[in-house]
């Protein structure tokens, strides 16, 4: 560890791979299209081509040095320019270590070593030996130099939580991923569409289905993508979230996940910026969570360093779970609900685009009355927007409390804000309210949790209780004299 | 309001008005470009001419606005206070909002100078932490520099950790 090694020689090849991986699909359609040509050239472009990946996978192998020296990461790169960077271990946010597929096969692992900001991406090993990552591991994360001591002596004070079987099914069943699965299938489609429409698959799907009208061909076609879409985020939440477990330990928590592409996930107490506890549209009516946390590292792979720290769990049982994995978290005080004048501005808000788009669609198309239940949708989702928002503090926590889409109760210490923005529209300064934003660190560019409509003086006073106290910490009950005082955050 | 503490706020320079003109009047001519590819594209016939004439005009007004009155209403709502403990911004003008970042949250800050700035003897400086990054616009260069040694020195003084 003190002297320059290299990764496995296997990091050659799975750096290529990766970035096959990452072009997967361009290559297949290449492929497919290449093949018909049946042209000789092709093939030697091909070929050319992995030659080419595999010379710059060695090469880059080859100039890819690390060593661990006081503390401190030393990575060389490069293969004509020479790259060296220094990571001091005091900056390390997240320490995540994955063993993909191919690494499996020897043995190995991935580790990615994140500090804040998006430098440290290049901080990651491909390639090594689990055993040596884990000595990277302790090396990077311990505060004393005797940690195999304290690691011993703390042993009993591990705590492991994993996902039961039944549960792990509910979260695949209702994954939020479904509209991400949705997109990726379009992109899937739009590449290979020019192939199918010159098969004689619609044809074929033509004369199957006779005598129909389009519509019932496109309602069919429709059906069959929210199925397949549904299927893909189905075994994608339960391949990345099966095997899951989160280890409880005195300075750090271990979060172990996915069934082919093992992730092990490393965060230490003292780097949590916030926790947020999300209740999907679906999941909500059957009484579900799941709970994340934000951390300054770079997180996944679009940079915004949210980690799940429990992917579902029984929403009467959320506090418990809390209290046992960041015991240091106030969970519940007492909070402001909206004004009741907020309610109509939030019925307003979700209502007026789409009525104001739908009015002349109707009269133009003759559409069928049933359209008018769009708008009372929205109606409803405006309504449950302003239900679900409320703000809370208490002695340098606070409860940010909001939905979008599912219903998010953030809570957030005093010592991790960012800053806060306390902003007013003309109507709301009409009204008196006004909309809070608060900043966190995560990943590249922060992440933001904002309630809107406040009363315009609990703006003012959330903003006074940020404010780094001069005096004696005075006590303050500030709901005391409200009638929208609510418990936060009333998960029973 | 009784209960916020009373820091004292400063206003922004009012040469920050004339840049700011400048900077729209020479910005806001990119906008002109759309009715000119329009009438390029279709040319100027009977119906295309009232389109094409209907977005210049909308366009001409926007630009008056943008280079008479707007650089004057921003420059009357800024307002921003450095104390030992925290940053406060104010600005806007439909949407007003107020900003206030803790100084030991400040990862870091620095001064920054576009030519037109520079012919005016101001600069901007940029305040960064972990999750957001603002800015006082056009100060004066003298100022600027304070305000920017002011901040350092308390983040300094205010230091911990992300």
């Amino acid at each position: 560890m003190f002297d320059f090694q290299r990764q496995h020689p296997v990091a050659a090849v799975s750096r290529a791979f990766s970035l096959i991986k990452g072009n997967l699909v361009t290559i297949i359609v290449f492929l497919v299209v290449g093949a018909r040509s049946e042209s000789f050239p092709f093939l030697w472009w091909i070929g050319g081509g992995f030659a080419f990946l595999l010379v710059a996978g060695v090469a880059n192998w080859w100039r890819f040095l690390f060593k661990i020296e006081e503390g401190e990461l030393h990575i060389k790169s490069g293969i004509f320019v020479r790259k060296n960077l220094y990571l001091s271990k005091d900056r390390v946010q997240v320490i995540d270590i994955t063993s993909g597929v191919i690494e499996r096969l020897f043995g190995l692992v991935r580790v990615d070593i994140q500090t804040a900001g998006s430098s440290s991406r290049e901080a990651a090993i491909d390639a090594i030996s689990l055993d040596k990552a884990r000595e990277i591991n302790r090396l990077l994360r311990d505060e004393d130099a005797d940690s195999e001591q304290s690691e011993k002596e703390s042993v009993s004070n591990v705590k492991e939580f994993s996902l039961p079987s039944k549960e792990l099914l509910i979260a695949a069943s209702t994954s939020g991923s479904f509209g991400i699965a949705l997109s990726i299938l379009a992109t899937v489609f739009s590449q290979v569409e020019p192939l199918i429409s010159e098969s004689q698959l619609f044809e074929y799907l033509f004369d199957v289905l006779p005598s129909q009208t389009d519509f019932v061909f496109f309602v069919t076609v429709v059906v069959i993508f929210v199925v397949f879409a549904w299927l893909l985020s189905f075994f994608s939440t339960l391949f990345s979230y099966g095997n899951f477990s989160l280890t409880v330990k005195d300075k750090e928590m271990v979060i172990t996940r996915g069934v082919f592409e093992k992730k092990r996930v490393t965060v230490p107490y003292n780097r949590i910026q916030a926790i947020h506890v999300a209740e999907g549209m679906i999941r909500q009516p059957l009484g579900y969570a799941s709970m994340h946390l934000e951390s300054a590292g770079y997180g996944d792979e679009k940079g915004t360093g949210s980690i799940v720290l429990f992917p579902l769990v029984k929403r009467s049982e959320v506090l418990q779970l809390l209290n046992e994995v960041v015991p240091d978290y106030q969970k519940e005080m007492d909070g402001l609900k909206l004004p009741k004048r907020a309610l109509r501005r939030y019925l307003f808000r979700s209502t007026f685009l789409i009525t104001a788009a739908i009015v002349p669609l109707y009269f133009w198309l003759n559409l069928n009355n049933w359209i008018w239940l769009i708008p009372a949708l929205a109606m409803m989702w405006g309504w449950l927007k302003y239900r679900a928002s409320a703000v809370g503090w208490n002695e340098g926590s606070f409860i940010f409390r909001s939905r979008t889409l599912s219903k998010s109760t953030a809570f957030i210490n005093r010592n991790r804000i960012q800053n806060i923005t306390i902003s007013q529209s003309p109507f709301q300064r009409w009204r008196k309210l006004c909309t809070a934003e608060i900043h966190v660190a995560s990943g590249d560019r922060g992440k933001s949790f904002s309630v809107r409509d406040l009363e315009a003086r609990t703006g003012l006073e959330l903003m006074d209780e940020i404010k780094i106290k001069k005096g004696p910490e005075e006590v303050s009950e500030p709901f005391e004299n409200s009638n929208r005082k609510i418990k936060l955050p009333n998960w029973n | 309001m009784c209960y916020m503490k009373n820091t004292p706020f400063h206003k922004l320079p009012p040469r920050a008005i004339r840049v700011w003109q400048m900077g729209s009047a020479i910005g806001n001519l990119f906008f002109f470009g759309i009715p000119a590819v329009y009438a390029a594209v279709f040319g100027t016939g009977s119906f295309h001419f009232w389109i094409v004439l209907a977005t210049s005009i909308l366009i001409l007004g926007l630009w008056i606005f943008t280079v008479a009155f707007l650089p004057f209403l921003s420059w009357k709502n800024w307002r921003y206070a450095v104390d030992s403990n925290e940053i406060d911004l104010k600005r806007g003008v439909l949407i007003k909002s107020r900003t206030l970042i803790p100084l030991s949250r400040v990862q870091h800050v620095d001064t920054r100078q576009g030519p037109l700035l520079r012919w005016y003897n101001l600069a901007t400086v940029t305040i960064s932490t972990a999750a957001t990054t603002h800015e006082i616009p056009a100060l004066d260069v003298v100022i600027a520099d304070r305000v920017r040694d002011q901040i350092s020195k308390y983040a300094r003084l205010a230091e911990e950790d992300v």
